[in-house]
C-alpha cells in the first residue's frame, strides 16, 4: 500500500525508523559498496547475463533521426509508459585535478532550472506531471533519464531539450547546491566502504583520474565557477559521443521527431579531452585505515581482463564459481555457510572504458578478522592451483544464461540494458548473441582465465577498522575531509 | 487472456486526467483446502515470475526474552529438507537462472523466488516442501546463528546509525513489540537455542499461516492448479488458530525518554529527526490515507514543502524529508528528518522546523496543494505496473498485515477521495499527538 514510497523517486525519507527488514543475505554479485566503481551510470553488471532459447527477447530497432541521431528502440505499449535513457562519453573521469566534484555538481545542477524556469519552477514542473527526471556523472559517461507517463510525453520532452540546451546554472542555486554536496562529502567520510574504496583506489590509480573523488573536496568544490558549469555542458554534450535508448509507447516516426527535438540542437562534435591509459601498479599491497568499532571492512581487486576481451565470458564463468555465484560460490559456501564468519562475501568484475579490476569484499568482526582472511586466501589459492570441475563450469552456465531475461522486468532495466550494449559496442544483436557466447567457453577457457587473471598474489587489500592479527604494508587514519 | 483486454481497456481509462475509478494490479485470489490464500497478478511485461510466499509471523511475534527468533528462523529455512538438503535449494534455483532471497519485519517473513515463468513449478514444489518438511539439524542452528550474530554486528553495532536507530525506535514504541529490533539483540541472540527454531516452526508456519503471492507472465488457473500439486498436499496445522490482534500502542507507559542523543565521533555529519506513533491503515483507515497524502505534501522529494522550505528557500538544511508507511498490523509511524546545512546549528534547525509544522498545521493546506499531491500519488499506481517484484511485494506485504485485496485494489479511489479537511485535520492531530521522540545524531565534540 505505500505505492507511494515505493514508486516516487527522490524520496529521500530513508529514516533510522526504517530500518526494520533484515534480509537473509545481501544481494548477489559484487557488493552494493563496490559497484560505484563499474557505475559509469550504466548498470554494467546486466551483461553478466545472456538469454535463454525459450525466452523471446525484445526486438531491438535503431531509429535514425533527420540530423543523423541515433536511438535503439523497443517499441511495447502494454503501459501508457516510456522511458528514455542518454549517455555522452566522458564523466568524472574528465574532471580538473583542483576542481574533482565538477561533473557531478553540475549534472545535478542542470535538474535545478533551465529556460525559463528556476530551481522551484523547474522541479514543480516535473512533480505536476509526475516525471521522472534524472541526470547524473560516472566514471566514463554522463548518463541521463527520463520516465513519464505517455498522456505526459509532450511536456516531458520539452523539459529534457531545455535541459540539454538551456540549463540555467543560477548563482544563488549554485550555492545552495555547492553546500548540498559538500554535506554530501562530509557525511561520506563516515562510511567505512568508501573509505576503504578510496585507500585501494589511491593505491590503484594514483594521480590518474580514475582515483578522483567524484563527489570532489569541500575545497575542490569552492573553486568550481558556474563558468565551469556551462564550458563542462557545451564541450561535453554533442552528437558524437551520444548514446540513446528508447523503451515503452512511442512508434519509430514518432521518436526520429523527438531525438531531434531533444538533441538536433547540441553541436556535431564533442571537444573531448584524452585521458591518460591507466597503469596499475605492478606490485599489490595492502593497506589498513583504523577506525573504531566492532567489525572490519575488507575489500580486495586485482587487475583483470578488458570488457571487449574474447575470454571475457571465461572470466564471468570463473568470477561466478568462486565468489560471484552468491550461495553456490565457493568463498561463500567456505566463509558464510560453513563458518559462519560473515553475513556475506562476493566478487565481481568492474569493467570500465580504461581498465578492468576483479574486486570483492566481506566484513567480518575484528576478533575473527585474521581467521577469515586466511580462509579466504586458502579457498583463493586452491581455486588458483586446483582450477574448476565440469560441473561448476555447468553450473555457471545454466546461471549466467538462465537469469538474463529475468532482469529484464521493467521499462527501465530494458533501456538500461540497450544504453550498456551500446556504450560497450557488443552489437544490437547481442542479445540474440550471448547465449552462445557463455555456452561454448570450455573448461580449458575458464582453466586459462584462471591461470592469467586469478592469482591471490595479484589482490591488494585495503581495510577499514580494527582487525586482530592482520598485519599491512601500510597504516594510516581515516580520510578526514 | 480477456484480462489482458480488461486490464488494457482500464489503463486507457486511467490516461485521462480524471483517475478516479482505476483499480491498480488486478490480482485473482481463491483459497486452498487447506487455507493457504493463492494470490495471482499477471503480468505479461516479460517472461519471467516472482512467487513470494508470506508467513504471517514476524518480529513482533517473538518471545519475551528471545527477540531475534522470526529472523534466525528465516535464515534457517535455507539448511535443508528430506528431499532437498543443505544448499541444494539454492543451487536448484540457480541452475534456473534464478535468484531467491526472503526478509523478516515486524509483521510477517517473506520468502521469494525469481524465475523463468515455465520454471514455476520447480519453485512452487521448493517452497511447498520446506513449508513443513524442514530438518533443524543443531550444528547448522549454531552456525546459522553465528552469521545472524555477524549479521547484527555489521547492520547495526559497528555503525553510529544502527545503534541511534534502535534506540529511536525503542523509545517511539517504549511497551510495543514493534519497540524491538527485528534481528534481536545480543542478549536474546546469545539466548537463542535450535529448540527455540523448532518450536517456532511447528507454531507458525503451516499453510492456512502463509500467503502464495505470483506476479508474472502466467494464467491464474494454472497457477492455481500448480498451487493444489504441491502447495495443496502440505497438511495443515489445526493448532493453528487465527492470529490474535496486535496489541496497541500507548505511547510512554514505561517512562521512556521523548529525546534521544547521540555524540559518536564515527560520524561526520550531524542529523535531527523526530517520530510519533500514528494510525496505519489497520487501525484507522481514512485517517492513514489523509496521512499518505500528507506525507506526500510535506515531504515528496524537492516539492514536498519541507524540502522546499528549509532547503531550497531558506537554505537552513541541506536535506530534508517526511515519511509515513500506512501498512502495519498495528500503529504505523509519521516521522521528519532533516541534514543541517555548514552554517546551520543542529539544534536551531530543530526548533525551526517544529515552529513551522506547528504554524503549517494550523494555517493549513491549500486545497491546489492538495489536489496535486493526490494526482501525484495516483500516477504512482501507473508506474507500479512497471515492474515484476514490487506488485507481489505491495499485495503479500497487505495481505499479511491484514489488508484485504479490494482495499488495496481501491488505493487510486482512496486517494483520490481524500479531502483538503481530512488533511489538515491528520495534521493538526498528529502535530499535538502524544508520544514524539526527537532524535540527534551529531559528531563527538
Amino acid at each position: 500500500m505505500n505505492m507511494n514510497s515505493l514508486f516516487v523517486r527522490h524520496r529521500e525519507a530513508r529514516s533510522a525508523v526504517a530500518i526494520h527488514l533484515s534480509l537473509r543475505h545481501p544481494k548477489n554479485g559484487l557488493p552494493r559498496s563496490l559497484r560505484s566503481f563499474a557505475m559509469t551510470g550504466l548498470i554494467v553488471s546486466l551483461f553478466l547475463l545472456p538469454l535463454p532459447t525459450n525466452a523471446a527477447n525484445p526486438v531491438i530497432t535503431e531509429v535514425t533521426s533527420a540530423s543523423g541521431v541515433k536511438a535503439w528502440l523497443v517499441q511495447d505499449s502494454k503501459l501508457p509508459l516510456i522511458a528514455l535513457r542518454f549517455a555522452f562519453r566522458g564523466g568524472v573521469e574528465t574532471d580538473p585535478a583542483d576542481k574533482q566534484g565538477l561533473a557531478v555538481l553540475t549534472t545535478t545542477m542542470m535538474m535545478q532550472g533551465a529556460g525559463a524556469y528556476d530551481d522551484s519552477a523547474f522541479q514543480e514542473r516535473l512533480a505536476a506531471s509526475s516525471i521522472a527526471m534524472e541526470i547524473s556523472a560516472g566514471r566514463d559517461y554522463v548518463a541521463g533519464e527520463v520516465k513519464t507517463l505517455s498522456r505526459k510525453k509532450e511536456e516531458a520532452f520539452h523539459l529534457l531539450a531545455l535541459v540539454l540546451t538551456q540549463p540555467r546554472f543560477d548563482q544563488t542555486v549554485l550555492d545552495r547546491v555547492r553546500g548540498q554536496q559538500q554535506t554530501a562529502v562530509t557525511a561520506q567520510l563516515a562510511k567505512p566502504a568508501w573509505q576503504a574504496r578510496y585507500a585501494l583506489y589511491t593505491h590503484l590509480f594514483g594521480a590518474h583520474p580514475y582515483g578522483y573523488r567524484s563527489l570532489g573536496t569541500v575545497a575542490s568544490l569552492n573553486k568550481i565557477t558556474r563558468e565551469d558549469m556551462v564550458s563542462f555542458t557545451q564541450s561535453r554534450f554533442a552528437r558524437d559521443t551520444l548514446f540513446v535508448s528508447v523503451v515503452g509507447d512511442i512508434t519509430p516516426d514518432e521518436l526520429r521527431t523527438r531525438l531531434d527535438q531533444l538533441f538536433g540542437a547540441l553541436p556535431e562534435k564533442a571537444k573531448t579531452q584524452d585521458i591518460a591509459p591507466v597503469t596499475l601498479p605492478e606490485k599489490p599491497m595492502s593497506v589498513l585505515t583504523k577506525r573504531e568499532g566492532t567489525q572490519t571492512n575488507i575489500i580486495f581487486a586485482a587487475p583483470t581482463l578488458m570488457r571487449r576481451d574474447p575470454d571475457w565470458y571465461a572470466a564471468e564463468i570463473a568470477n561466478y564459481i568462486l565468489g560471484g555465484g552468491g550461495f553456490i560460490a565457493r568463498l561463500m559456501k567456505a566463509v558464510r555457510a560453513r563458518e559462519g564468519l560473515t553475513y556475506g562475501i562476493a566478487t565481481g568484475l568492474a569493467p570500465t572504458e580504461k581498465t578492468s579490476l576483479l574486486m570483492g569484499g566481506f566484513d567480518v568482526d575484528n576478533g575473527k578478522a585474521a581467521e577469515a582472511l586466511a580462509l579466504v586466501k586458502r579457498v583463493w589459492q586452491d581455486f588458483y592451483a586446483k582450477g574448476v570441475s565440469e560441473d561448476e563450469v555447468q553450473a555457471a552456465k545454466d546461471y549466467l544464461i538462465g537469469s538474463a531475461p529475468l532482469s529484464l522486468t521493467s521499462t527501465d532495466a530494458i533501456a538500461d540494458a540497450l544504453l550498456s550494449m551500446q556504450t560497450q559496442e557488443l552489437g544490437i544483436d547481442y542479445l540474440d548473441r550471448r547465449d552462445a557466447l557463455y555456452r561454448t567457453v570450455t573448461r580449458e577457457d575458464v582453466s586459462r582465465v584462471i591461470t592469467q587473471y586469478f592469482a591471490p598474489s595479484a589482490l591488494s587489500f585495503s581495510f577499514v577498522g580494527k582487525p586482530d592479527g592482520v598485519t599491512t604494508d601500510k597504516v594510516q587514519d581515516l580520510v578526514k575531509e | 487472456m480477456k484480462k489482458t483486454l480488461g486490464v488494457l481497456c482500464v489503463w486507457a481509462a486511467l490516461s485521462s486526467p480524471t483517475t478516479a475509478h482505476a483499480a491498480v494490479f488486478y490480482p485473482e485470489s481463491a483459497t486452498l483446502a487447506n487455507g493457504l490464500q493463492v494470490v495471482v497478478i499477471q503480468n505479461k511485461l516479460s517472461p519471467a515470475a516472482v512467487q513470494m510466499v508470506w508467513y504471517k509471523v514476524g518480529a513482533a511475534d517473538d518471545p519475551q526474552g528471545r527477540g531475534g527468533l522470526a529472523h534466525f528462523f528465516e535464515h534457517m529455512m535455507f539448511k535443508g529438507t528430506a528431499a532437498l538438503p543443505d544448499g541444494a535449494y539454492s543451487e536448484q534455483i540457480a541452475a534456473q537462472g534464478g535468484d531467491d532471497n526472503a526478509f523478516t519485519s515486524h509483521d510477517y517473513t517473506s520468502y521469494h523466488e525469481i524465475v523463468a515463468a515455465d520454471r514455476l513449478p520447480l519453485v512452487m514444489q521448493m517452497e511447498a516442501d520446506r513449508m513443513r518438511g524442514l530438518i533443524l539439524d543443531d550444528e547448522k542452528a549454531s552456525s546459522e546463528l553465528s552469521v545472524v550474530k555477524s549479521e547484527r554486528q555489521q547492520r547495526i553495532d559497528n555503525h553510529p546509525q544502527g545503534l541511534f536507530g534502535e534506540k529511536f525506535r525503542a523509545a517511539l514504541f517504549p511497551a510495543h513489540p514493534y519497540g524491538r529490533p527485528v534481528i534481536g539483540s545480543k542478549e536474546d541472540l546469545d539466548r537463542l537455542t535450535p529448540a527455540d527454531a523448532r518450536a517456532f516452526y511447528q507454531k507458525h508456519y503451516a499453510p492456512q499461516n502463509a500467503i502464495l503471492v505470483v506476479s508474472g507472465n502466467v494464467e491464474f488457473a494454472d497457477v492455481l492448479r500448480l498451487a493444489a500439486a504441491t502447495f495443496g498436499r502440505v497438511e495443515g496445522n489445526t493448532a493453528i488458530t487465527d492470529r490474535a490482534p496486535i496489541q496497541q500502542n500507548t505511547p510512554s507507559s514505561r517512562g521512556a525518554s521523548d529525546r534521544i542523543e547521540m555524540q559518536d565521533a564515527r560520524v561526520t555529519q550531524p542529523m535531527v529527526m523526530a517520530s510519533v506513533p500514528a494510525p496505519s491503515l489497520n487501525t484507522n483507515l481514512r485517517r492513514s490515507y489523509a496521512l499518505e497524502v500528507l506525507a506526500e505534501i510535506l515531504g515528496g522529494g524537492e516539492v514536498g514543502l519541507l524540502y522546499r522550505h528549509f532547503v531550497t528557500d531558506q537554505k537552513i538544511a541541506s536535506s530534508a524529508s517526511v515519511s509515513y508507511d500506512p501498512t502495519a498490523r498495528g500503529p504505523s509511524s509519521f516521522s521528519w528528518s532533516a541534514v543541517p546545512s555548514a552554517s546551520t546549528e543542529t539544534r536551531a534547525l530543530e526548533k525551526q522546523i517544529k515552529e513551522w509544522l506547528a504554524q503549517k498545521a494550523s494555517t493549513g493546506i491549500d486545497a491546489a496543494t492538495v489536489a496535486r499531491a493526490k494526482q501525484r500519488l495516483q500516477d504512482a499506481a501507473i508506474f507500479a505496473r512497471d515492474r515484476l517484484a514490487a506488485p507481489a511485494q505491495i499485495v503479500g506485504e497487505a495481505l499479511a498485515v491484514g489488508i484485504p485485496l479490494n482495499e488495496l485494489e481501491s488505493w487510486p479511489q482512496r486517494i483520490h477521495s481524500v479531502t483538503a479537511a481530512e488533511v489538515n485535520a491528520a495534521f493538526r492531530d498528529v502535530m499535538k499527538s502524544q508520544g514524539w521522540v526527537t532524535g540527534i545524531l551529531e559528531p563527538a565534540k
